[in-house]
């Protein structure tokens, strides 16, 4: 077990949330559509067809379509009893209940933002593959929600002289890379997607998070309620601040995209340092000078 | 083992399963619908057909449903 003062998410409330929202969950489910069929293309690209795949958490009524043309057979989790249907299963994406390499693929589409302890996670996906096996996570890091955040900062900083972090803190592309290397993952790749979604008001902005069970669960627990004067107040800034020439509130949501795979001797490897047997100057048609010399005038 | 039928649950999902908790084996008891970890002492619940494989959900197994 880890120590609960390192936890930044409590996994309880997180549940919690998720099973509440399982009902009205399908309305605000766009970006997970986008997300699977986002999925589908890298996995299209790769030209093989995965016989055992599993979906990791983010469970969705949409994933068997969308997915299952690449998919043998396909296993569906998701960390709320509320969002899965038959043939899936609950487990908790830091608890994995899967045998060592018993998987082609694994893909995780916006779940494992949720997670604490993220280096874990990855090195238990990594175990779940078969050798070669293919990983694809998506999840919403870097500046996602930046305007909800700084809103609400400054409208509760104005009016209470206070402030309490209201929005999730999020991975970025560059602290992935180096997570997807550390759990052993092969030619580990992370990238950002940035989208722009558009909304009328801050409230409609915080109904879909509500409607998605995506509202904040920090570990040590929300401090004070949200005050309603507060809540007024970062609807102006949100709106001063971050509103289109048409009125239309921006928010940013920047996808996290990680890839990796299960490691083959059949992948590419770099090579032993000093075991070239071509100069770089011949690799790249140039001449070579010698060391310490200036170059042409 | 009994027959894996019971309540649909998919023998090809069985295959895959550990116990999240001790990684040890999980048997699989239609009459409770449950699936029994003896390594990690508890067993986790089956609700209309979908494994809940959560440490928080697990039952604890009676002294008596130990085999060791």
């Amino acid at each position: 077990m880890q120590n609960p003062t390192s936890e930044v998410f409590n996994r309880a409330q997180v549940r919690r949330r998720r099973e509440r929202a399982s009902a009205g969950y399908h309305q605000a489910d766009f970006l997970k559509k986008r997300v699977l069929e986002d999925i589908s293309d890298r996995l299209a690209s790769t030209g093989r067809k995965f016989d055992r795949a599993l979906c990791l958490g983010g469970y969705s009524a949409q994933t068997k379509e969308i997915l299952g043309p690449f998919c043998g057979d396909l296993i569906e989790t998701d960390f709320a009893q509320g969002r899965v249907g038959k043939g899936g299963l609950v487990a908790d994406e830091e608890w994995l209940p899967f045998k060592d390499e018993s998987f082609d693929l694994v893909v995780s589409p916006l779940a494992l933002h949720w997670v604490n302890d993220l280096p874990g996670s990855l090195i238990q996906i990594n175990r779940a593959m078969k050798p070669d096996g293919f990983f694809v996570g998506v999840l919403a890091g870097g500046a996602s929600f930046t305007e909800l955040r700084q809103s609400l900062l400054r409208a509760e900083s104005e009016l209470t002289g206070g402030a309490e972090m209201r929005v999730s803190p999020f991975a970025d592309a560059a602290d992935m890379s180096a997570l997807l290397q550390r759990a052993g993952l092969a030619l580990p790749v992370s990238d950002r997607d940035r989208l722009t979604i558009r909304y009328d008001t801050i409230f409609d902005v915080m109904r879909d998070l509500q409607a998605l069970g995506e509202t904040h669960a920090p570990a040590q627990g929300l401090g004070r309620p949200l005050r309603r004067d507060v809540l007024m107040r970062a609807a102006q800034i949100y709106a001063s601040e971050f509103a289109d020439a048409d009125g239309r509130l921006r928010v940013t949501v920047d996808l996290i995209w990680v890839t990796g795979w299960a490691p083959h001797s059949s992948q590419p490897k770099p090579k032993r340092p000093g075991s070239a047997k071509v100069s770089m100057a011949e690799a790249v048609g140039t001449k070579e000078l010698p060391a310490g010399d200036k170059a042409g005038r | 083992m009994a027959e894996l039928n019971t309540d649909g649950l998919d023998p090809k999902l069985l295959e895959v399963l550990v116990c999240p908790i001790s990684r040890g084996p999980l048997i699989y008891d239609p009459e409770a619908s449950e699936l029994v970890s003896q390594k990690a002492g508890v067993a986790y619940p089956i609700r209309d057909g979908v494994p809940i494989m959560l440490a928080d959900e697990a039952r604890e197994l009676d002294p008596s449903e130990v085999t060791d």
